[in-house]
């Protein structure tokens, strides 16, 4: 790319990631200071920041885990900064303890707390629907829809923040975050000045907590006002019919209505905590019947029908309390236009026949991945010592992939850092060998305080920590390792200074000594920690040339077809094909591990001429 | 309006030939919306980007109502054929790579299943390697699908936006190739049309 549009003046549209919008939506917002923990869909504006920051005047960084993130934005906003905090919907449950707080104290300088939901699940453990985590939390909560609104509202959101002296959460979702539309640059603001003085709101003791929830209320009354509300709302269209939606709910409701052929009044809510009901329920007196169509949860849904039935207001309501509405997974047109066309009484077929049967593309580790040399040897020690079945927590990384075949290693994963506290559980309860599994990141993220509970209380289970020096899943963010500028944490002093005494620090391309410290490790019978620490793989292949990659094939002379290769180490370079094994070139990484004697005994795999 | 459907697999660039048609849209000052699906994997996985061009809000392409499918691997061509109108074209650059699950069960890639999905369209073959290799270097065939694609006329863009659109993605020393690339991409679909004729 040549020109660095993030940066670039105004007045121009820009071809921009919705991530991308929030970065830009920064710089024109004049914010001073952002932090994060990175997680999909969120990860990219984390990305920008990484490099423009320094240009754009914010000061950034990656925290070693969300609710350390916020309290770094909440300390700046306290001096009167703007300042912002963003992660993935279940880093928000992270932060969750200071969240609730940031209402509490209100804020001086505007603070935004940026939630990208993912409905669907692409890439996460469950769609929670952040918004009623906004409102649970007593903050303000806005929607965009599309990448140009993601922009408009971090500007919006900021401003309202700091006009009322209260923390506002954007709730984006995967199909608004990982959008690209054009975005209309706009011009950047100036920043505050740092202004602290103390004050008690924010030292929430008992005393000032108690006065606290009567600031609360009156802000989140104050923000209730049209004026607030209206600069994120739009309604359109002449119809007995009125539509309520919001998010990337609204994206689809045109298209699906013109399918149809049918009309609606759209009420599409910005701002869904607090809602403006009088305006909201003087729509709904004007309509017949009202729909509610939302992404996740009945969020307003619920508000506006407790406000109706305060009122007495009866009208025929379809959403997901009635089950009109689908309650689960991410809309789209199709989606919508099937649910408006059983209310609207309209016939709708999408239905197109399927293709054949077409075989699953299940995700897969790299070409050259380390953690496959770690699960292949971790799977051999306990062949080779009888372990028949153990008990493997694993935790959220591109390694919970282990858990697909032929690994099989993988029965235990809610949350980051949930692979150690779950394994004092099962070495307490438990009658097999507990082989637990978590990556560098998420170890620092949430591992060591569970590693401390494990060793302090006497629990005896193996901990593998796949250490490829970054945050690989998310698209290869640093770590508390990183360095330099940074000041780099060594794992191995972090794991000894809690004081284990079994320590074992690993290559895992080196399989033959791989294999003899993971029996050591099993054999043990008090709590162990292999350390497996090789670079990612796609780290590795950014830094050398392609001349310097050694590509392997099959001398089929002198494999024997003992299937080996494919059915234990199973690399993704590997096919198969009329009963041969076969290496495609394109996508072999050269790492050579699959030609040690214990992939390939009979050495059959050779450098390619 | 044109909706056309990217598919392909992580690491073959379907994202970039995406961006460079999306960008030429945003040049030319047309509304145009991108999104993009790759699940867990960094490489490996299967893609999905869709490009819709003109006044949409849905960037998700409703099923039925794609215009195209342009396809960097056979499968991902036929995983995705429900969003495909009838009557739309499939470009597709041949390419197998064999899903891990199909290895492991010692399976067959199921050649004769795509070939016959694929003779119920429109189904240009776009020789994007071949042709980028006789250009000396393998990675501008993705300059060479987005020539293809172009050639279609399905854009509605013009010439100009999309050369333009190349070098603003692309450093000013791979400016040539990628335009040689994109040349020769158009001339494969005649080609094809020929031989089909």
């Amino acid at each position: 790319m040549q020109s660095e549009p993030l940066l670039d003046a105004q007045g121009q549209d820009e071809f921009l990631l919705g991530n991308e919008a929030v970065a830009r939506g920064l710089y024109e917002a004049g914010v001073s200071v952002a932090a994060t923990y990175p997680g999909t869909p969120s990860s990219e504006i984390g990305d920008v920041l990484y490099k423009l920051s320094e240009r754009m005047g914010i000061k950034f960084e990656f925290a070693t885990n969300e609710k350390v993130a916020l309290e770094i934005a909440a300390a700046a906003s306290s001096g009167g900064l703007r300042s912002f905090v963003f992660m993935k919907h279940v880093g928000l449950n992270v932060a969750m303890d200071s969240f609730v707080s940031l209402s509490g104290s209100g804020v001086k300088g505007g603070l935004v707390v940026f939630s990208a939901d993912d409905p669907s699940m692409h890439s996460s453990q469950n769609e929670q629907d952040n918004r009623f985590l906004g409102k649970f939390a007593k903050t303000i909560v806005v929607e965009p829809s599309s990448p140009q609104e993601l922009k408009d509202f971090v500007i919006k959101a900021f401003d309202v923040s700091e006009e009322v002296g209260h923390p506002v959460l954007i709730r984006s979702v995967t199909r608004i975050s990982h959008i690209r539309a054009p975005v209309k640059l706009g011009p950047i603001r100036k920043k505050n000045e740092w202004s602290y003085k103390k004050d008690p709101s924010y030292v929430l003791l008992p005393e000032n907590a108690y006065k606290a929830q009567l600031s609360i209320a009156k802000r989140i009354e104050n923000v209730s006002a049209a004026k607030y509300q209206t600069r994120f709302d739009a309604v359109y269209g002449d119809s007995s019919t009125l539509i309520i939606t919001s998010g990337a709910a609204y994206n689809y409701i045109d298209e699906a209505l013109q399918m149809l052929k049918a009309s609606a009044r759209i009420m599409k809510i910005g701002m869904s905590f607090p809602l403006d009901l009088e305006r909201i329920t003087d729509e709904i007196r004007g309509a017949e019947r009202v729909i509610f169509v939302e992404e996740g949860g009945p969020f307003i849904e619920e508000q506006v029908l407790q406000e109706c039935a305060l009122h007495s207001i009866n009208k025929k309501f379809y959403g997901k309390l009635n089950g009109s509405v689908p309650t689960s997974y991410e809309m789209d047109v199709d989606r919508v236009a099937s649910f408006l066309s059983t209310i609207y009484g309209i016939p709708f077929n999408t239905n197109k026949p399927a293709a054949t049967i077409i075989p699953e593309r299940e995700p897969v580790l790299c070409p050259g991945c380390p953690h496959r040399a770690s699960y292949y040897v971790a799977t051999l020690a306990m062949k080779q010592l009888g372990i028949r079945n153990p008990i493997a927590p694993t935790d959220i990384g591109c390694y919970t992939l282990g858990y697909y075949q032929p690994y099989n290693l993988g029965d235990f994963c809610y949350s980051m850092g949930s692979s150690l506290g779950s394994s004092s559980g099962y070495a307490m309860s438990a009658k097999e060998r507990v082989v637990s599994f978590i990556g560098d990141s998420t170890f620092f993220h949430a591992g060591i305080p569970a590693l401390i509970n494990a060793y302090h209380n006497n629990h005896n289970f193996v901990l593998v920590i796949l250490d490829n020096s970054i945050t690989a899943m998310t698209g290869g963010q640093p770590t508390p390792e990183t360095s330099p500028p940074f000041r780099k944490v060594d794992i191995e002093s972090v794991v000894r200074g809690i004081g284990i005494k079994n320590v074992y620090t690993m290559d895992p391309y080196d399989l033959k000594n791989s294999l003899e410290t993971f029996k050591k490790a099993l054999k043990s019978d008090e709590l162990a920690v292999i350390i497996s620490k090789r670079e990612c793989a796609l780290e590795a292949d950014r830094k050398k040339s392609p001349s310097e990659t050694k590509i392997f094939q099959i001398n089929q002379d002198k494999c024997t077809q003992c299937y080996n290769c494919i059915k234990n180490f199973s690399c993704a370079a590997f096919y198969f094909e009329d009963g041969k094994v076969k290496i495609d070139p394109e996508l072999c990484d050269g790492c050579s591990v699959c030609t040690e004697p214990l992939v390939c005994p009979f050495n059959a795999i050779e450098v390619m001429d | 309006m044109v909706s056309i459907v990217f598919a392909g697999v992580g690491g073959q660039g379907v994202i970039t030939v995406a961006m460079i048609i999306g960008r030429a849209a945003v040049i030319e000052g047309k509304n145009v919306l991108m999104t993009e699906l790759h699940g867990m994997a960094q490489r490996g996985g299967k893609i999905l980007v869709e490009v819709r061009i003109g006044e949409y809000k849905s960037a998700i392409i409703p099923a039925n109502t794609a215009d195209a499918i342009v396809a960097f691997e056979e499968l991902e061509a036929v995983r995705n054929l429900k969003k495909l109108k009838d009557g739309g074209m499939i470009l597709l650059s041949r390419r197998k790579i064999h899903p891990v699950s199909m290895t492991l069960r010692r399976q067959n890639y199921p050649t004769d299943a795509i070939e016959e999905e694929l003779s119920r369209y429109n189904t240009l073959n776009v020789e994007a390697d071949q042709v980028a290799l006789s250009l000396g270097n393998k990675r501008v065939a993705n300059t060479v699908m987005v020539g293809a694609v172009y050639s279609t006329g399905i854009l509605g863009l013009s010439r100009e936006s999309i050369i333009k659109a190349i070098k603003d993605s692309l450093p000013e020393r791979y400016w040539d190739i990628n335009m040689r690339a994109f040349e020769e991409g158009q001339k494969l679909l005649v080609t094809e049309s020929a031989k089909a004729a």
